[in-house]
């Protein structure tokens, strides 16, 4: 069984706090994050790296958890959905996500959430075809995108003072 | 759900919980000779293997009818034993100590197959050569007729007859979230709890007790968070009974989460319809009469509760749409196959069907040298024509249908717009537009389900609290899988009582609260809005009776708003909710003579008549001659659900649902080959629409209340997938009819268009 397969040890930095934890080689990063780290905020709806759901940062980069193995992540900073919310608040993009109704069943949005911060950060003020562009890599079956977009261009998430802290 | 806090099923923690991987058939029909499972049971970590035998004497699978004559019930087996009959059946079971291990145990399994002959198409299911279900004579389900009238007159007398052979593929609901279930047995007390993404909790719960002879009243059915159902999670599925059966045997928590293959393999498919119709039209463009034969492909067994019936024979119901056709004659066919059972998807049976109609009218628009808008308005049911009955007998007492079409002129510039495509054509550019107007048979209740022709009660119910401080508890059966429903629910209460949706808590997610049919078929606003509304009500002549007394005045002289009970007109005079419920529940000296002091009331809900809603949709599309790839352009949508409850999720349904159409149209198939094999079983070759596919797309609302829910509220959750594919493909068919070509064979993907333009090329290259 897994025990037979090898163990290794990752240690790396999760929503600013370092962490270690010890998994089977094989085992993806979206599973290890889940199952050993608690963390099930990213989800899995297809495992093969199409559908976006799993989406985290890895050292500021949107990456697809489910075609990275946790061994691959040693020594590097991940956040996850987990991390933005703080305090009882919504993250300033989070909260345009409510305002715009960017979302419908939920199971896409920590991967868009993140892949939008991804964007954000690199280019504060996105036009509809950048934000667009953007996301096309993440899968939504309910809103039709448009209030997604919406809500990630929303000039007020990045004027407030609260973004930088996500 | 933002802040990644919302437990879906694959998040919920159980302890010492065990995991399940399914072993399904890799052939579409044949008959397992041997199974070995002896390596896979003493496979480290491995607690269980079972395979259909095992499982045979605990239940004899699912049971799927329609109390209709002449209609063939199937049994779908928990596991195959004997046959299997689609590519994808659960064969055998393995239960174990970590996923990783049930996977590596299912690759042990040694299963001996004698390939049958495969029924992999409608055609070979009518031939009837080979049987794709045994159970099934002549592979035949269901043969239905809506109307039979004689339409030979009006064809023999018309100036144009339009028609063709519209064949609709397979697709897949595809929610984001796969299918999963969790099970845990308490042999001390004999419960039996169910965790299940599932839009039909209560449902779920009573088919349970029956297929499993386990008494309903220990069996808890609980929705998490679910990640999308768009109908694929309105049905009873066997993996579900297969993990209570598991859960009660080894007397630990048993968790199955399915991975997308098999969520595409095996997790019921939709809309494969094929459908021959034909309309009639006189010389001034006017609609004398429609034909049309449908035959669904609906898989080795009937759905559960569904069946074979959700396409083509639902689908007929309402046809001829909100046009003034006298004639009509139609038959459908339900018929077998070695494929994946169908199920319901969003618009159900009335896509098709929809798609078809719309572009012969388009056709004969064209024909006849009429725009589409000016056609469709020759024929439309309006206000003077009320009460219509249409030939399937459905009566139209309302709706706002040529508003709808004038509205969405108004939107596409008509006339600019053939402007454009003109100038367009001359740079070599194929715009098309294309547009349908439908009513949506929503809220489905029995009366509903009765006039589908699918005889089936449905029972929902609400219970509603003042509580003593004179907040709001409601408990309902609904669940949400995105809708937003509790929102919606939250508002109905705070309106009835005249309080902040603040102080409402809605209670949902366990079959502990009341029973309810479940949220499928734009039911989640109406039966809400119904139960609710009720059950407020019957809270509110309590309060008004209390209120009434302690005031000296009449009950009609009471109400509420602004959170106090008052006379009517003088806001001031009376008292707030709170004191008033304080009265009801802690000081019986308050109370008139032989006072009811219980603030709670549960009262059930079903329309006492269909509840239409209606609108239209059009779309603008461009296909690119070098690529044959269709681009959706711009996309419109008018809809008139009545009384809007909140705009803001009533859009984010149309969105959502215009692309669900843009996919089913354009990208999605589901493709088998001739054995019956599914050769898209991943998100790269099933292509869900992405946001670079999906334009933002323009709504207007008409409001026409329903005088027959509480509130006037109507369903719309499916109206853009009954009516968007029809605009969209009408729109790829005006685009292709610049150079002459068609195309009836869909989706429209790239092979298809190109086909269609050398298929018109080569017609035109031959003098006639």
């Amino acid at each position: 069984m897994d025990e037979d397969i090898g163990q290794s040890v990752v240690q790396l930095t999760i929503n600013g706090e370092s962490a270690a934890f010890t998994v089977p080689i094989r085992t993806s990063l979206s599973d290890a994050l889940r199952d050993k780290v608690g963390l099930t905020g990213l989800k899995q709806g297809c495992e093969i790296g199409v559908c976006g759901s799993c989406t985290i940062l890895v050292d500021d980069k949107p990456v697809r958890s489910c075609l990275m193995l946790a061994v691959q992540a040693s020594g590097c900073r991940i956040e996850t959905i987990e991390g933005l919310a703080g305090n009882g608040k919504l993250h300033p993009l989070q909260a345009s996500f409510q305002r715009h109704h960017g979302l419908q069943c939920g199971f896409c949005t920590s991967g868009m959430v993140l892949t939008a911060l991804a964007l954000l950060r690199e280019t504060p003020e996105p036009t509809r075809e950048q934000a667009r562009e953007a996301i096309s890599g993440n899968l939504c079956r309910c809103t039709g995108y448009e209030t997604i977009i919406d809500a990630i261009v929303d000039p007020d998430v990045m004027s407030d003072p609260e973004f930088a802290n996500g | 759900m933002l802040s990644g806090r919302a437990a879906y099923i694959a998040d919920l923690p159980f302890q010492d919980v065990l995991y399940v991987a399914i072993l399904r058939s890799p052939y579409a029909h044949a008959k397992i000779t041997g199974i070995d499972v002896t390596a896979a049971a003493g496979h480290a970590g491995v607690v269980k293997v079972w395979t259909g035998a095992d499982v045979l004497p605990k239940c004899a699978g699912l049971m799927a009818r329609m109390d209709l004559p002449g209609f063939v019930p199937t049994i779908q087996p928990i596991l195959a034993h004997d046959i299997v009959r689609f590519v994808g059946e659960a064969v055998a079971v393995v239960v174990a100590n970590s996923q990783a291990v049930a996977e590596d145990a299912l690759e042990l399994i040694d299963v001996d197959y004698d390939e049958l002959p495969v029924v992999a198409s409608i055609e070979s299911a009518m031939a009837a050569e080979a049987l794709a279900n045994e159970a099934v004579p002549a592979n035949l389900v269901y043969q239905g007729h809506r109307c039979q009238d004689d339409v030979d007159g009006d064809f023999a007398s018309a100036a144009y007859v339009a028609s063709g052979r519209f064949i609709n593929n397979r697709v897949s609901a595809s929610p984001l979230e796969p299918r999963g279930c969790v099970a845990r047995y308490e042999w001390t007390n004999g419960q039996l709890t169910v965790w299940s993404a599932t839009q039909m909790p209560s449902f779920l719960k009573t088919m349970l007790a029956i297929h499993l002879a386990f008494p309903e009243q220990r069996i808890e059915v609980i929705t998490p968070q679910v990640g999308g159902g768009f109908g694929q999670k309105a049905h009873v599925h066997p993996e579900e009974a297969l993990v209570c059966l598991l859960a009660i045997e080894l007397g630990r928590p048993v968790r199955w989460i399915e991975d997308r293959r098999e969520n595409l393999l095996s997790a019921t498919h939709a809309k494969h319809q094929i459908n021959d119709m034909a309309i009639a039209v006189d010389g001034n463009g006017r609609f004398l009469a429609m034909r049309n034969r449908s035959s669904t492909d609906g898989g080795a067994y009937n759905c559960l509760p569904w069946t074979h019936l959700v396409e083509s024979h639902v689908g007929a119901s309402t046809l001829t749409g909100p046009y003034r056709i006298a004639h009509f004659n139609d038959e459908s066919l339900s018929l077998v196959t070695n494929k994946c059972p169908i199920g319901a998807y969003r618009g159900v049976g009335w896509s098709a069907g929809h798609i078809a109609r719309e572009i012969l009218i388009d056709r004969a628009a064209r024909r006849l040298g009429l725009s589409p808008f000016e056609i469709r308005r020759r024929n439309l049911v309006d206000q003077n024509d009320y009460p219509f009955t249409t030939p399937t007998g459905l009566v139209i007492r309302e709706g706002t249908f040529v508003q709808t079409l004038d509205r969405l002129e108004q939107m596409v510039s008509y006339p600019s717009f053939r402007e454009r495509q003109a100038s367009a054509l001359a740079s070599g550019k194929l715009l098309g537009l294309g547009l349908c107007i439908f009513n949506e048979v929503s809220g489905v209740g029995t009366r509903a389900l009765s006039f589908l022709h699918i005889p089936v009660t449905t029972h929902d119910t609400a219970t509603v609290r003042v509580e003593p401080t004179g907040k709001i508890t409601v408990t309902t059966p609904l669940v949400a899988a995105g809708q937003g429903h509790l929102t919606t629910f939250a508002q109905v209460a705070a309106d009835a009582f005249g309080v902040p949706l603040d102080d409402v808590t809605i209670l949902a997610g366990t079959t502990r609260n009341t029973h309810g049919f479940g949220t499928v078929a734009s039911r989640g606003a109406v039966f809400g809005a119904g139960t609710i509304g009720r059950a407020a009500e019957a809270v509110k002549v309590k309060i008004r009776r209390l209120a009434a007394h302690l005031l000296q005045t009449g009950v009609d002289q009471v109400t509420l708003s602004e959170g106090r009970v008052h006379l009517i007109g003088h806001p001031d005079k009376g008292m707030p909710l709170a004191d008033l419920a304080g009265a009801a529940y802690f000081a019986d000296a308050t109370h008139p003579p032989d006072f009811d002091p219980a603030l709670e009331a549960t009262a059930a809900f079903d329309p006492a008549d269909v509840v239409l809603a209606n609108g239209g949709h059009a779309a603008i599309v461009e296909i690119d001659i070098e690529t044959c790839m269709v681009r959706v352009e711009e996309m419109f949508a008018v809809e008139d659900c009545g009384r809007m409850i909140n705009p803001m999720i009533v859009e984010g349904q149309i969105r959502g649902g215009v692309a669900q159409a843009i996919g089913m149209t354009l990208l999605e198939e589901l493709v088998h080959d001739g054995e019956g094999q599914l050769v898209t079983t991943t998100l790269m070759d099933y292509l869900l629409p992405t946001s670079i596919d999906v334009p933002d797309i323009k709504i207007a609302h008409l409001e026409t209340p329903s005088d027959l829910v509480p509130g006037g509220v109507k369903g719309m959750g499916e109206s853009a997938m009954i009516s968007a594919p029809a605009a969209i493909l009408g729109a790829v068919n005006d685009a292709l009819a610049l150079v002459d070509a068609s195309l009836e064979d869909f989706p429209a993907s790239p092979q298809r268009i190109f086909d269609a333009l050398e298929r018109a090329a080569a017609k035109n290259a031959i003098p006639v």
